[in-house]
């Protein structure tokens, strides 16, 4: 394969050639209640070519057979030669890399038998049906993928990697009357088996938050003091705040680019947001993105001041800026475009006993079903909640979601936990067609004065 | 190996479905072409029952034949024992879905559509950014079972969606709209036309006080309420127990004002087809009837598993056995103008675009999204957009009793068509 690449690189007239080739095995297993619904595995095989040609545009071919790059190359130069651009397309330099890339999971996924894999999942999703009569419903997921790719530009970067990836889900239904609710409990990242397993304590929580919502009263709307937890505030850093910085969004936007002009306040000074594809064994980890970028740690806010964004190697040259590795692809039925990586908000020293302390009437919302956002306007689902009352964490609440601007909501976090989780969620980021994509986050507990919470 | 047959010989039942599909895709960024793409996939999917067990598996690598019989029977090893019967031969629906106007479409008539949907939009709102996305492709389906299945049907998807962002001070406005058909019977600039006239309301900002007021959704918004809907109205959910709607064929649930039904045979509609993705004869399934619940959607395993037949929502992507979705989910209009439904409110929202639809506990019922674009109504008339409003409810009250209904319909994300829906005591939470 390496050599009919390179070939076709050398075959390709563009300014510029990418040719990206995965091979894909994945198994999966799933639960409906006591059914399992499919239990297999899947093969995918395909590639991408990417042609820039700097004065018309970017094009490109995706195939399942490989057999003839060079009438793909051709392809992808045509559809390129399309477009036409007065202002000639740059793309920011990086070195070239050659470099292998293999993993070693402590139990290789691949070595286990399809039984195992049905055996722990019908475990997990027994732990669920037996807690209660009220749980009338589950669905329990077991993934595993093991993707082989090779990334190689007209550059001279040749890179062959292995990517793997591991994860389990469950969601529970529980059910009085009309009255239904689901929770979920997820765990993922790029491990072997050895990563799902011994997890009945995270199973049996998606159970009891489920029957424990039955009773939960919905919440009633209106403006709250919030307390996210690790995975609410993950996943409110990345929805609210990461989308922003995604240079794709704002570098041909004179408008946009000014209201994300770095040097602006978006916090107060405790307030610490950084991506970084370069920490290890992360969802979003990878030594390289999808344009043979190194992934490095990149500063978003530091002490509340807005210092960085993330870039694929055109938006990165547009802005006179450095690319750090956020151009990813979901698959090759797909070009790179800029996403983030693993996004946190860094350690406070804040801890959660005096967060809630002084909160007369809130809302401490825990987990998340899902986020969105519309550019400044995101709007976010908790898991599960509680009101706090006086000082404490009192009744459950349900129906809990936020919503709210982007810039009055960062500027309205007051406090920061001193208690830091990567969160290792199933599941992904969305963003055109390419969902899902994996991504990492982390955050403390954070506290968020003045939200919007939906409700009756 | 000649998969079909090999796996005849070890399994009592199989099907073997191969998708082919071609595309053409053209990508407008803010205002500019960028990115011309051209995509060819195939793969194939195979069920299999053996020992009275379901087996599922797909591949894309066409030099893993041997691989693929073997996942499937190892999947089979495990699979449902249910007794669960593929396709027979059965007559195709009367649809048209394959223009050759769309199949030969050259790439730059696709540019030339792009570029005068940007220059309409531009004519109004010379400070927006707008992305397009011009789709078209051959699409290639063919399902062959054991049990003297050998269906093939041929589309030719052409799709369109557009959007708007607008950035002044502090304020974005994003605006979106979407087009897809398989017959070259529509206007492809629609999407833009839709969106001049969305610029033309939500250019002035106004506030609105949170309270219970008259909520009129419009066919983009009833996505709030039609997604739950949905849900409940999966076969799935229904034979699980999950769904609100379990036991309640017959009875009045709803407005007698609602009529929805299912209808996968009208010509050109891109959830349109002959057959559904199991071979089985795509029809029009009344589902709720003057408010009065008819029927669920089902596909092949869950038809069986509930005791009745499929509806022909058997749907499929490659790498996932079948699993039930609507169609073109078709919400029947009222008999008032938009004008007049408009003209009766003396304050109220016009909800047209919700953030954060199919989150939360859905299945319940129940909704609560922020408003994306959402238009305040104040004598009768549209008098501008609103920002930081917030609508939320239960599908199974509010729908109870619904004020209105409009005569204008759309079809929305290329698979429902909605008409105006007018709910007059809805909660709507304000932040100003």
């Amino acid at each position: 394969m390496q050599e009919q690449i390179q070939q076709a690189l050398k075959h390709s007239r563009a300014d510029y050639t990418e040719i990206r080739v995965e091979e894909r095995e994945t198994t999966r297993v799933s639960f409906r209640g006591k059914d399992l619904e499919n239990a297999g595995g899947n093969l995918d095989k395909g590639g991408i070519v990417r042609c820039l040609i700097r004065d018309h545009g970017w094009g490109v071919a995706t195939f399942n057979n490989l057999d003839d790059l060079l009438t793909k190359v051709d392809q992808a130069y045509e559809c390129a030669r399309v477009a036409h651009n007065h202002e000639p397309i740059s793309l920011a330099e990086t070195e070239p890399v050659q470099d292998t890339v293999r993993v070693s999971m402590q139990r290789d996924f691949r070595d286990v038998s399809l039984a195992e894999k049905k055996a722990l999942l019908e475990k997990y999703n027994e732990v669920m049906l037996s807690s209660g009569d009220k749980i009338v419903d589950t669905n329990a997921v077991y993934a595993d993928d093991f993707t082989r790719m090779i990334y190689a530009n007209s550059e001279g970067t040749f890179i062959e990697e292995e990517r793997p990836s591991v994860s389990l889900r469950c969601v529970a239904c529980a059910h009085d009357g009309e009255n239904v609710q689901q929770a979920l409990e997820s765990h993922a990242g790029p491990y072997g088996f050895e990563y799902v397993i011994d997890q009945e304590e995270l199973v049996r929580k998606a159970a009891r938050h489920a029957i424990e919502l039955l009773d939960a009263q919905p919440v009633k709307g209106g403006n709250y003091t919030v307390v996210a937890d690790q995975g609410l505030a993950g996943l409110f850093v990345h929805e609210a705040f990461g989308h922003m910085s995604e240079a794709d969004f704002i570098y041909e936007n004179p408008k946009a680019r000014e209201m994300m002009t770095l040097g602006r306040r978006f916090g107060s000074d405790i307030l610490q947001v950084y991506d970084d594809g370069s920490v290890p064994g992360l969802r979003g980890s990878h030594p390289y993105d999808d344009e043979g970028t190194p992934s490095r740690r990149n500063i978003l806010i530091k002490d509340g001041i807005l210092v960085g964004r993330m870039h694929s190697r055109e938006t990165a040259a547009k802005m006179d800026e450095k690319p750090l590795g956020n151009a990813r692809a979901l698959n090759y039925r797909f070009p790179p475009i800029v996403r983030m990586t693993n996004t946190a908000i860094e350690n406070g020293k804040t801890s959660f006993e005096d967060m809630i302390a002084e909160i007369k009437l809130g809302i401490y919302a825990c987990d998340a079903f899902g986020g969105e956002t519309a550019l400044e306007n995101f709007s976010f689902s908790s898991g599960y909640a509680y009101m706090i009352r006086d000082g404490k964490i009192a009744e459950m609440v349900k129906d809990v979601i936020l919503a709210g601007n982007l810039f009055t909501t960062m500027m309205n976090i007051d406090a920061i936990g001193n208690d830091f989780q990567w969160l290792m969620f199933s599941g992904g980021c969305g963003k055109g067609n390419q969902i899902p994509l994996p991504v990492g986050m982390g955050a403390p507990h954070i506290r968020i004065q003045n939200v919007v919470i939906g409700g009756k | 190996m000649d998969l079909f047959n090999y796996l005849k010989s070890e399994a009592e039942q199989v099907e073997v479905v191969e998708m082919q599909n071609e595309s053409t895709t053209v990508e407008f960024e803010a205002n500019k072409l960028k990115t011309s793409k051209v995509e060819e996939t195939r793969g194939t999917a195979v069920r299999v029952v053996r020992h009275g067990r379901l087996g599922f598996a797909a591949s894309t690598d066409r030099d893993a034949i041997n691989k693929l019989a073997a996942n499937v029977m190892e999947s089979a090893s495990y699979g449902d024992e249910i007794p669960l019967h593929f396709a027979g031969p059965q007559a195709a629906a009367s649809s048209r879905t394959f223009d050759s106007g769309i199949a030969d479409l050259p790439i730059q008539r696709l540019v030339e559509i792009g570029g005068e949907m940007i220059e309409m939009l531009l004519a109004v709102e010379p400070e927006a950014r707008v992305n397009v996305s011009l789709n078209r492709g051959i699409q290639t389906v063919s399902v062959r079972t054991q049990a003297g299945a050998e269906v093939s049907f041929e589309r030719s998807p052409f799709s369109i969606s557009i959007d708007l962002s607008r950035v002044q001070n502090e304020d974005i406005l994003t605006l979106f709209d979407m087009l897809g058909m398989t017959l070259l019977n529509e206007d492809p600039l629609m999407p833009a036309r839709h969106l001049v006239e969305k610029l033309k309301w939500a250019k002035r900002l106004t506030t609105l006080h949170s309270g219970t007021m008259p909520v009129l959704f419009s066919p983009s918004g009833s996505l709030a309420w039609l997604l739950p809907l949905i849900e409940g109205l999966n076969g799935r959910n229904v034979y699980k127990g999950v769904s609100p709607m379990t036991g309640k064929i017959s009875k009045k649930i709803f407005d007698e004002e609602l009529t929805v039904m299912d209808d996968g045979t009208l010509d050109g509609k891109l959830g349109s087809a002959p057959y559904d993705d199991e071979g089985i004869p795509h029809r029009c399934n009344v589902l709720i009837d003057h408010g009065v619940l008819k029927g669920f959607l089902y596909d092949l395993k869950t038809a069986v598993q509930s005791g009745v037949e499929s509806t022909g929502n058997g749907m499929r992507e490659l790498f996932n056995p079948p699993r039930i979705a609507p169609t073109n989910l078709v919400i029947e209009p009222g008999n008032q103008p938009l004008d007049e439904i408009i003209s009766n409110i003396d304050e109220g929202l016009l909800v047209d675009d919700l953030l954060g639809l199919g989150q939360g506990n859905i299945l319940s019922g129940s909704f609560s999204n922020p408003v994306a674009l959402g238009l305040k109504i104040e004598k009768g008339e549209i008098v501008g957009r609103v920002k930081d409003v917030s609508v939320a409810g239960n599908i199974y009250d509010l729908l109870e009793n619904i004020t209105s209904v409009s005569k204008e319909t759309r079809w929305i994300f290329n698979t429902f068509s909605a008409p105006y829906i007018l709910l007059s005591d809805m909660n709507v939470v304000s932040k100003n």
